[in-house]
């Protein structure tokens, strides 16, 4: 029975984690990796290599924007599809989103999460007598 | 009682030293987390974990305990806070240290409610008994305990200090615990070893660990359990799989002090842990 939830689990798990490839509009698939960063005590800030992958369904000239800037990072003209990299260091959540020249509008979005995992609060991290406990 | 007391003023005075540096260094450390507007946590903390784990048993007759699910529920305020049964109250919290007053169930009594009854023939030197008699651990009860915590962390790791006392007339003695940590994160991976020593007085050790010469029969002799030292060496590894969920493999290992390893109702000196599974936290 056990080994069937643990299995289960193992299987939804990794879609859970792709729901940050939104898309905003159903012709743009926007693929950024990773979608994940996470900080401490120690590393307060992420230094990254984003991987970020782009397909549409029409040729067209797109443009990759992140919330760092009002410039695009980088753009593609008469593309259906394009990667770039993009070297950052982050400390809080931010968007990748793809945008057309016409409309202005984002065509698809991503968001970046940056979680804090160490507390501040030394009493959250007293051992307890659980030997499962690892916050 | 000459320990705890002990233990006691050196808390005083290290929470003293800590109050004297705040007031002369105007550092923002010296507020509180929980004073800090903009780093503020929640409150709660909830969470539970499904997988799978063991904690052998060291009494005769005895099962191991199972792991399968448990819940994490943690309250942690300016002052006050609840830590999955135990409560605290926080008196001293800066730069150097966090001390709290906290009251909790002992761990010992866990063991004892896997026990099983059996009938035996034969005596505690492996003679035969003219019939059979019925052969149990005999039972121990939930002590609660008052004490203090001190935490500590740094670039060097995480220590955590605590000296409680029985305040429910259950064995009426104290137990002093260490325990010192440091963790390695890469991304998503997390590993952290940890270390610790915990004292048991005489009075905790014979309560828990003692047979009793009412207990006393053929098969189980009376036996008076002194104090002694319990070690511990643990091993952390998690996953963050996502903002929520998180996989985590532990592996626990305690050793008895040498009265309690003794004692006719313990069966084994070590006792060893395990848990593989996922944790969410809301």
């Amino acid at each position: 029975m056990m080994p069937r939830a643990l299995l289960l689990l193992f299987t939804l798990l990794p879609l859970t984690a792709t729901l940050n490839t939104a898309v905003a509009d159903e012709s743009m698939r926007l693929s950024v990796k990773p979608v994940l960063c996470i900080t401490d005590k120690r590393t307060p800030s992420c230094q990254m290599s984003f991987l970020v992958l782009w397909e549409s369904a029409q040729t067209g000239y797109y443009c990759l924007f992140n919330d760092f800037g009002e410039t695009p990072i980088r753009c593609w003209s008469d593309e259906r599809s394009g990667r770039t990299e993009d070297e950052r260091i982050v400390e809080n959540d931010f968007q990748y989103w793809m945008q057309d020249d016409s409309s202005e509008l984002q065509l698809a979005v991503v968001t970046v999460e940056v979680l804090r995992l160490d507390s501040d609060d030394r009493r959250r991290k007293r051992r307890t007598r659980h030997v499962w406990d690892v916050n | 009682m000459k320990l705890p007391i002990a233990a006691a003023l050196w808390l005083l005075v290290a929470f003293q030293s800590g109050a004297a540096e705040q007031s002369t260094t105007p550092a923002p450390s010296t507020v509180s987390v929980a004073e800090q507007g903009e780093a503020r946590e929640p409150r709660w903390r909830l969470g539970f974990a499904l997988g799978y784990g063991l904690r052998t048993n060291p009494l005769v007759q005895s099962d191991d305990i199972p792991i399968v699910v448990d819940v994490d529920i943690g309250w942690f305020g300016d002052r006050f806070f609840f830590d999955n049964g135990d409560l605290g109250v926080t008196f001293a919290d800066n730069d150097r240290i966090t001390a709290s007053l906290v009251a909790r169930v002992n761990s010992d009594r866990v063991f004892f409610g896997r026990t099983n009854t059996r009938f035996v023939t034969v005596d505690a030197a492996g003679m035969p008994l003219s019939e059979a008699i019925v052969f149990d651990v005999p039972d121990r009860s939930y002590a609660t305990e008052l004490g203090i915590e001190v935490l500590m962390d740094g670039s060097w790791g995480q220590l955590q200090m605590t000296a409680h006392h029985d305040i429910s007339g259950t064995h009426e003695g104290y137990e002093l615990f260490v325990d010192y940590g440091y963790g390695w994160r890469n991304q998503r991976w997390y590993v952290e070893p940890s270390i610790g020593l915990s004292y048991k007085s005489d009075e905790l050790n014979d309560y828990y660990w003692g047979v009793r010469e009412d207990e006393a029969s053929p098969a189980l002799l009376a036996y008076t359990a002194g104090d002694g030292i319990n070690a511990h060496a643990r091993l952390a590894l998690s996953y963050q799989v996502n903002r929520h969920w998180t996989f985590s493999l532990v592996g626990e290992f305690e050793r008895l002090n040498d009265d309690a390893a003794a004692s006719p109702i313990v069966k084994d000196k070590n006792v060893f842990g395990y848990f593989a599974g996922f944790g969410f936290h809301f």
